[in-house]
């Protein structure tokens, strides 16, 4: 109940955070709705003042919300402030595409998901995971591919230079396989890693040893350990639906869908408020909904053993670390940073432009005829280190957080439900446009998939049995936290920050167009991404180039995590990693309490 | 258990088939050779007012061929008979128009009655149309044919603002509804418009009666399409005849043979903010006009798709050629590392492009720069309000009256409404104040000329380079009308 009270107060918070937001940045809504109108229309004081009397703007935020509100209730949404349209039919409209879309994206992401962990799915049927690495380069790889350049080069080669798929609109079926390709890889990629993450685990635990000799078919094991890992994933699937609903704005552009990422993103420019409110107030419900479904659905797959705090713990026995791979990609990055810090990434010369890789210009040159090897270089050190603070710092946040499910579990779904634009747009409201907002405005929703993720595992834990007997042998919650809850936890969180990073470089160039954020001529990564865009088809190294480092980034944060991690453990708990003795951590660190208390 | 799929599906199909869009209009029941095959255009700017006839709409109104004013504009910038005959200036505030023999898409006749109540409720919309914005006017019936217009003030360009897409006629029964006009159905150019689906696509259909004689295509199936790439795509894929506005990173995608580049009255240029900062300084000014070079902009940045910069006005204003007076200018000064920001929107891409090659040039010339790059919207009041030193920006030169003098007078005046580069000059607002008032079209180009020269004298403005647009034009289309104004895009002559 109390839940249910808390997400009513954070839906109306941010319904009358939009209705004051054009007051709190002080930018005009006459102005913003006459240029969305009509820009090449002079703002003159009698044209706004006109627009003025025809919203009703005069009668202040707090009229026009309560009018709003009070229109909601009899379920009118009230009229575009752009069009004079009803918004309700409109954002519904647009709502039932973005869902569409969603829908058959979320099947692509699953294909992509069981991809990506077949071969552990196969192996641990087979009972020959011990000791076997984790894979998942390529995953990572796919994970830090920007939705707009698979967008636009899906649109490019596909459908325009194949003709094999329709490339444009939203007609039918066929029209949904590419901007669902292009949404579904990334977010399977990402689903994927974390299932692959736990699925060790699950195979590590008596029953599936029990299973298996008692002779039941790999396939079956299989699908039980994908059921024992799902409850883990069901937070961040959620997440998952809401977003690409809301926020699939680069990819409803490229392939024109009239979807609601590009309804509230339009709204938004325009401070459209009757739209924006009703289009945010559409996900923060379907969010909502999701939110309960996933609940719902934890409980019937996972729910009787959660309550008798029956679950066997989900430790995965450590693989043996990679050392040779991340040395290899962090090596391949570094030898690219200093091949290209050298070089000028500023000096333009529009006379070389967009030239093909030569020996001169190893990756090539951009639309402005600049060296994009120096640019990528140049851009590595700020786009890393900006991704890494934001990335530690949406860390922790998400793991504190993550602690307090009851508090965090409906802000996560608000935050996650709300277009970024929009969000963007509010951080600025409140902290103004200084060089700290665009930081801010990423890490405000980057949080929200860790504390997801916090939650959902802890959840597990807590139910574990060697926590019951830690409990028993008196142990209060701040041991238990340090000792049994968090290092369990902390592991597979901290590989899905690092899984994130390239998202939140990408995140950051995204807010470049309010002004947040880098401004060209800045080598940053993501605005070299944006910048290059349109020019993908005739110089596709300008954008491959970053992409590929990003990919690298992506590959390297998840192989050097693995290594981290599994240093970590050993160093906690020695002793050969058998199924058998992940069965007995659970005696071994109790009696360390024993021990120390 | 099946039953129960069998039911699911049938509940689903129609749920499913909601969340598409519907194809615009019925595209395949294009007609036989004999009534002309329907044409598929992809425009760029989506209806932002239910195509409102006095927004910015009515140009998507009036390049589909649908509405129609009482005149037209030529290639020249002259005043050309549309629903009107023939006009004669009565005298200073009075113009007397007479009608040709024409219907509306509803049937019934375009009398003088109808064209003075269709002005008259352009002079009511709130806010006003552009071309009408800071005039009064009254419009009236006079005899059968006759439709006399008296302005409040002296209108030397009333024929020319009458050309404007917002002052298009629509019969009575456009202004039935309480809130908005309805142009489907009521104009009367040789498309009707029958359909809309939100700002997604709309269809329009052949207007047998046109005065100008029946269309060659039998309808137009349009789709908004808002990214440039994907218009590009569209034309390339087949799935549209005409592609309005090809981004030039984009251009070289299409074939040499579907690619149609016209000249516009588009001009991009950097606005110096002549009140504060270190262009206050009109040495400095100076010496930013000199460290640019516009043809390396038009070759590296537009990759030849524009003209270097001439003046405000470009080569579309064909008047402006060769009757171009030399500015007198002031000696440049030593920027000495001055510091100044650069702003500039990135809702056209060459834009930011364009801004980081004038970093370099004036960066060459001593100045240090820094860029701003925003989304229009988020730019412009703080451009307005004189935040930066300088901006980049694209500005169409004959804005919505086709009146040379309205950009000048609006732009670079002390009392102007868009004055970015803060300049207040008394010879500049003395030469447009005197330009103004002359009503012989050829002294009011001189004249427009002169204060042009004024204004370029100030180096409050430096012209960049003057846009081409580049419209994609399937192989087999033919009939497509292309202007500087970029009010024509679809006629009775178009077909494929």
């Amino acid at each position: 109940m109390s839940a249910l009270v808390w997400r009513a107060v954070l839906a109306a918070a941010l319904v009358c955070g939009i209705g004051l937001l054009p007051w709190l940045t002080r930018t005009d809504p006459a102005l913003t709705v006459l240029k969305a109108r009509s820009a090449d229309r002079d703002p003159g004081p009698a044209v706004l003042a006109d627009i003025r009397a025809g919203l009703g703007l005069e009668k202040g935020p707090f009229a026009l919300l309560g009018q709003w509100l009070g229109g909601l209730w009899r379920g009118d949404a009230g009229r575009s402030w752009l069009s004079g349209d009803e918004v309700a039919p409109a954002v519904l409209h647009a709502l039932g595409v973005s869902l569409l879309l969603m829908a058959v994206a979320l099947a692509v992401a699953a294909v992509t998901a069981a991809l990506v962990c077949a071969r552990t799915l196969w192996l641990g049927a087979h009972r020959r995971l011990d000791g076997r690495r984790a894979g998942g380069g390529g995953s990572a790889v796919l994970a830090a591919l920007p939705e707009f350049l698979t967008a636009s080069v899906l649109a490019t080669v596909v459908g325009v230079q194949w003709g094999w798929l329709p490339a444009l609109g939203w007609y039918g079926p066929q029209w949904t396989v590419l901007p669902a390709l292009a949404l579904g890889l990334p977010a399977g990629a990402v689903i994927g890693r974390l299932l692959d993450d736990l699925l060790p685990g699950a195979f590590a635990e008596p029953w599936a040893l029990a299973a298996a000799a008692r002779g039941l078919p790999g396939r079956r094991i299989s699908r039980q350990a994908v059921r024992r890992c799902l409850p883990g994933l069901l937070p961040n699937l959620g997440l998952f639906v809401v977003g690409l609903t809301g926020g699939a704005v680069a990819v409803e552009q490229s392939f024109d869908i009239p979807g609601l990422g590009r309804t509230t993103l339009q709204a938004a420019l325009a401070q459209d408020l009757p739209v924006l409110q009703a289009g945010t107030l559409a996900l923060v419900l379907l969010a909502a909904v999701t939110a309960a479904l996933a609940a719902l659905a934890t409980r019937w797959l996972v729910g009787p053993a959660l309550r008798d705090g029956a679950l066997p713990s989900l430790h995965r026995p450590s693989p043996p670390a990679r050392r040779i791979l991340p040395l290899v990609q962090g090596g391949l990055l570094i030898v690219v940073v200093a091949l290209g810090l050298p070089r000028d990434p500023l000096a333009l010369d529009t006379g070389e432009r967009l030239r093909s890789p030569s020996r001169s210009h190893p990756f090539g040159t951009d639309a402005l005829g600049r060296d994009v090897l120096a640019r990528v270089a140049h851009g590595a050190l700020d786009t890393l280190l900006l991704a890494l603070a934001i990335g530690a710092v949406t860390l922790l946040t998400g793991v504190l957080l993550g602690l307090l499910p009851r508090l965090s579990g409906p802000l996560v779904d608000t935050v996650n439900a709300v277009p970024p634009v929009l969000l963007a747009l509010l951080v600025t409201a409140v902290a103004g446009s200084g060089p700290a907002t665009p930081a801010l405005a990423v890490g405000v929703v980057a949080w929200a998939p860790l504390a997801a993720h916090t939650s959902a595992l802890l959840r597990q834990e807590r139910a574990a049995l060697h926590v019951t007997a830690t409990r028993g042998l008196g142990a209060d919650r701040w041991y238990l936290l340090r000792h049994d809850l968090l290092p369990a936890v902390l592991p597979p969180v901290v590989r899905h920050a690092l899984l994130r990073l390239p998202g939140i470089a990408l995140a950051l160039a995204s807010l470049a167009f309010l002004g947040l954020g880098a401004q060209p001529p800045s080598p940053e990564w993501g605005l070299l991404l944006a910048e290059n865009q349109p020019y993908a088809e005739r110089a596709p190294w300008a954008v491959l180039a970053p992409a590929a480092v990003l990919a690298l980034l992506g590959a390297l944060a998840v192989s050097a995590a693995g290594g981290v991690a599994g240093g970590r453990r050993r160093r906690g708990r020695a002793g050969p990693r058998t199924p058998a003795a992940a069965a007995t951590e659970a005696p071994a660190a109790s009696r360390e309490l024993v021990k120390t208390g | 258990m099946r039953r129960r799929h069998l039911l699911g599906s049938l509940l689903l199909a129609p749920l499913l088939t909601a969340c598409f869009a519907s194809q615009g209009g019925d595209a395949d029941s294009s007609g036989d050779a004999d009534s002309g095959s329907r044409l598929r255009v992809a425009l760029a700017f989506p209806p932002a007012e239910n195509l409102s006839p006095y927004g910015a709409d009515a140009t998507i109104l009036s390049r589909l061929g649908v509405t129609e004013g009482l005149t037209a504009l030529d290639a020249n910038g002259d005043a050309t008979p549309a629903l009107a005959r023939s006009w004669r200036r009565e005298n200073d505030r009075t113009w007397l128009f007479t009608l040709r023999e024409a219907t509306f898409q509803d049937g019934s006749d375009v009398t003088p009655a109808a064209v003075a109540a269709a002005l008259t409720h352009a002079t009511e919309a709130r806010p006003a149309p552009a071309a009408l914005s800071g005039v009064t006017l009254t419009a009236e019936a006079d005899g059968g044919t006759g439709v006399r217009v008296t302005t409040g003030a002296p209108d030397p360009v009333l024929p020319l603002r009458l050309s404007s897409p917002s002052l298009a006629v629509l019969s009575a029964k456009a202004y039935d509804g309480k809130d908005r006009v309805d142009p489907a159905g009521t104009a009367t150019g040789p498309f009707e418009l029958t359909k809309t689906v939100g700002s997604t696509s709309a269809a329009l259909d052949r207007y047998d009666d046109y005065w100008g004689g029946r269309a060659q295509a039998s309808g137009v199936d349009v789709r908004f399409i808002a990214d440039g790439t994907a218009r590009a795509s569209a034309l390339r894929t087949g799935e549209t005849d005409i592609a309005e506005a090809v981004p030039v990173a984009q251009a070289a995608t299409l074939d040499e043979n579907t690619r149609k580049e016209s000249a516009t009255t588009r001009t991009t240029s950097l606005l110096l903010n002549a009140a504060s900062g270190p262009f206050e300084n009109p040495a400095l000014r100076a010496a930013a006009r000199r460290a640019v070079d516009s043809s390396a902009l038009a070759q590296g940045v537009y990759e030849g798709h524009a003209d270097p910069g001439a003046g405000v006005y470009g080569p579309a204003v064909t008047w402006a050629e060769g009757k171009r007076q030399q500015p007198r200018r002031v000696k440049a000064g030593d920027p000495d590392g001055a510091r100044i920001t650069l702003a500039t929107y990135d809702n056209r891409p060459e834009l930011p492009e364009a801004a980081q090659v004038l970093k370099q040039q004036l960066e060459k010339a001593g100045f240090r720069v820094t860029l701003e790059v925003r989304e229009y919207s988020r730019l412009e009041s703080d451009a307005l309000k004189g935040r930066f030193d300088a901006v980049v920006l694209a500005r169409n030169t004959l804005v919505d009256t086709g009146d040379p003098l309205a950009v000048l007078a609006g732009d670079y005046t002390c009392d102007g409404g868009f004055n970015i580069a803060q300049l207040c000059d008394q010879n500049v607002d003395r030469a447009v104040r005197k330009a103004e008032t002359i009503a012989d079209t050829g002294e009011r180009q001189d004249a427009a000329l002169a204060a042009e020269a004024a204004i370029l004298g100030t180096d409050a403005v430096v012209p960049l380079v003057h846009q081409r647009v580049i419209t994609g034009v399937g192989t087999s289309v033919s009939g497509v009308l292309l202007d500087p104004y970029e009010r024509t895009l679809v006629g009775a002559g178009t077909r494929r």
